[in-house]
């Protein structure tokens, strides 16, 4: 019963830190200098142009009031509007981020199914020759810049190699699924149009590779760490008593509890992957949050890079949420309070 | 009378936290990587500070161009080859090192000055203060700092500058979190207590018994954090938000050699060797820095 009031508290929580966050862009986008309207009326612009402009988007009201205007159109739904297309942000980002969601999610999955091994395998030859090389090589891959690698990605196995397509979510002559949720793969599946989920995961894969690379290093390190805790335990020394196999002890006793703290580990990084995924999307020219955050930035389109952190803000909250929940699963002791 | 011989104290100067150091650094030097990443740090910055003197086209890293020199491959002349203007990029690259050394180094201390500071005081006076900076941390920790500090440089301008002063303003809350639970346990310690029955102020309490012997934990965090640091510069420089040219920055190095690659590759592919040999070496350094220093990832 805590059990659930715990979490309902912790989604209602939610709502004045968005708040806080609304109110913190708000401040980026007005009070920080920058001349937003001048960049979107062009240099030719005459001062009735941009006054005009500043009146469409309510620029010249008080900025309390356009906070307060802000916010309660954010409740209403209305996101405002792009001072650029004049498209409504809300109906962007609703094209944007199923995108995101399904690059990061594949990206996730590729860093966990790499380094939660990996750093099973550090933890049970430690100090040995492979605890060495997983430890050198998570460090390896996470220092190289992820727009560059992306660009060498593409260079060797999509223009050299020719194993995957080298931009975009889908050939340019194939048509996306009709939207269900947004995600080609899953919508292609749910379709049962099996050309166009080959040919999306084709285009996902390089793009979600590089993208998982960032999170490597600590899900390995987590899970070596964790492992190596769980493997010190008393019980394991049990176990191995008991005559009951090595192999058995770490997969069914030791990796359940060494997994927790990677549990936590992997929903933070799904986050940091999620912002990752900018740099990523700039390469592989894939329409998703990323690519319309940079370019909205570049153009100091505010309306848009609001939303895009109000989405952020909901989603890294979310997770988070989520991985106290799976935690507490996996492991009963944990008390809520 | 003879002397009776007492127990000969071993050869030590009584500073417990001076022996602690050495015992660190012996620790160290027994990791061979990040011997390693020391040695290729310290090639780096030799590097920094002689490139004005070594690089073969000095002059190339403030704008000179070479009409009749563009895009050429690699050769004995220009190693690494020239950009779309007909710079060296090898003399660029040394060049830039100093630079890229430099964003790190500002946006770490900046962001660790901060963030200390403001968990420092929120997890030592508690109560309120700790309840609206802590609110404040949690607002800058609920979005991904890179999606922030993009929009605050956008904000405050393109340029190397506010790229630092960007990234150092959404970095901070790492360093508030992790202070403030350090300061919170510490002012617990009977030593804390002594210092302020003695009627040490808050000030010099906090300055000279609570933060010292946070450090560790928070040099570790620096030493870690350094690597990301110099990433995400490199990010903002290549999206165009950072150095304009004709500045000898890595990330708008590639940038500009986005519109060449693949064909001319070398124009892209050496500033990001660059950049990665750079982060390698610290993120080298920094595991056996958090061996050394972490007790708990000590194993």
């Amino acid at each position: 019963m805590l059990f659930r009031y715990y979490f309902l508290r912790r989604l209602i929580l939610i709502i004045p830190l968005l708040l806080g966050l609304s109110l913190l862009t708000f401040f980026i986008a007005r009070v920080l200098p920058g001349d937003p309207v001048g960049l979107a009326a062009g240099p030719q612009a005459t001062q009735e142009i941009k006054e005009a402009l500043r009146r469409e988007f309510g620029l010249d009201q008080p900025l309390p009031v356009q906070y307060v205007t802000y916010v309660l159109d954010l409740f209403r739904g209305d996101w405002g509007q792009s001072l650029y297309s004049r498209r409504d942000v809300s109906a962007d980002i609703a094209v944007y981020f199923p995108a995101t969601l399904e690059l990061t999610i594949t990206a996730i999955v590729f860093a966990t199914l790499l380094g939660v091994p990996a750093g099973m395998i550090s933890a049970i030859y430690r100090s040995q020759l492979p605890d060495h090389i997983t430890r050198v090589l998570a460090l390896f891959f996470v220092s190289f810049p992820a727009f560059w690698l992306a660009m060498i990605f593409q260079l060797i196995f999509g223009l050299e190699l020719n194993w995957f397509p080298i931009g975009r979510r889908l050939n340019a002559l194939a048509t996306p699924p009709e939207a269900i949720t947004g995600m080609y793969t899953l919508d292609s599946l749910l379709r049962l149009d099996f050309g166009t989920f080959a040919l999306s995961l084709q285009h996902l894969i390089l793009p979600a590779l590089v993208l998982s690379f960032g999170s490597l290093a600590s899900i390995t390190r987590i899970t070596r760490a964790s492992m190596l805790e769980a493997l010190d335990k008393d019980s394991v020394r049990m176990e191995r008593a008991l005559g009951i196999p090595y192999r058995v002890i770490v997969t069914k006793y030791v990796l359940r509890s060494a997994l927790i703290a990677t549990v936590t580990i992997i929903s933070l990084e799904f986050g940091w992957l999620m912002a990752g995924a900018v740099l990523v999307e700039t390469i592989f020219d894939w329409p998703g949050m990323g690519l319309y955050a940079v370019e909205s930035s570049l153009r100091l389109d505010f309306q848009p890079i609001m939303g895009i952190t109000i989405v952020y803000g909901i989603v890294f909250s979310l997770i988070n949420i989520l991985a106290d929940f799976i935690v507490g699963v996996l492991d009963p002791r944990i008390r809520y309070g | 009378m003879a002397e009776t011989p007492v127990l000969v104290q071993p050869d030590r100067d009584g500073s417990p936290r001076l022996e602690n150091f050495r015992r660190a650094v012996y620790r160290f030097r027994t990791n061979t990587l990040s011997m390693i990443g020391l040695i290729m740090l310290i090639f780096i910055v030799v590097i920094a500070v002689t490139a004005p003197y070594i690089a073969p086209h000095p002059e190339d890293a403030l704008g000179k161009t070479r009409v009749t020199a563009r895009l050429v491959a690699p050769n004995a002349e220009f190693p690494f080859g020239t950009d779309n203007v007909g710079r060296d990029i090898f003399s660029r690259l040394l060049l830039g090192t100093g630079l890229a050394l430099q964003v790190g180094i500002v946006i770490i201390v900046l962001a660790t000055t901060i963030g200390v500071t403001i968990g420092a005081l929120s997890g030592y006076f508690g109560g309120w203060v700790d309840e609206i900076l802590m609110r404040l941390t949690d607002i800058f920790l609920t979005v991904p700092a890179l999606i922030l500090a993009i929009a605050v440089t956008a904000a405050l301008g393109k340029g190397i500058i506010n790229v630092m002063i960007g990234i150092a303003l959404v970095w901070w809350p790492g360093f508030a979190r992790l202070t403030r639970s350090l300061v919170l346990s510490l002012k617990e310690e009977p030593f804390v207590e002594a210092a302020r029955g003695l009627g040490a102020s808050h000030l010099r309490v906090l300055f000279r018994h609570v933060l010292p012997n946070a450090l560790s934990p928070i040099i570790v965090k620096m030493s870690t954090d350094f690597g990301f640091a110099v990433l995400t510069a490199a990010a903002l420089s290549f999206i165009g938000l950072g150095a304009q040219p004709p500045t000898p920055e890595w990330g708008s190095m590639i940038n500009e050699g986005r519109d060449y690659f693949p064909q001319q590759w070398w124009v892209a592919t050496f500033p990001g060797m660059a950049i990665f040999l750079l982060v390698f070496s610290w993120n080298l350094l920094g595991d056996g820095l958090r061996d050394v220093l972490d007790p708990r990832s000590r194993r």
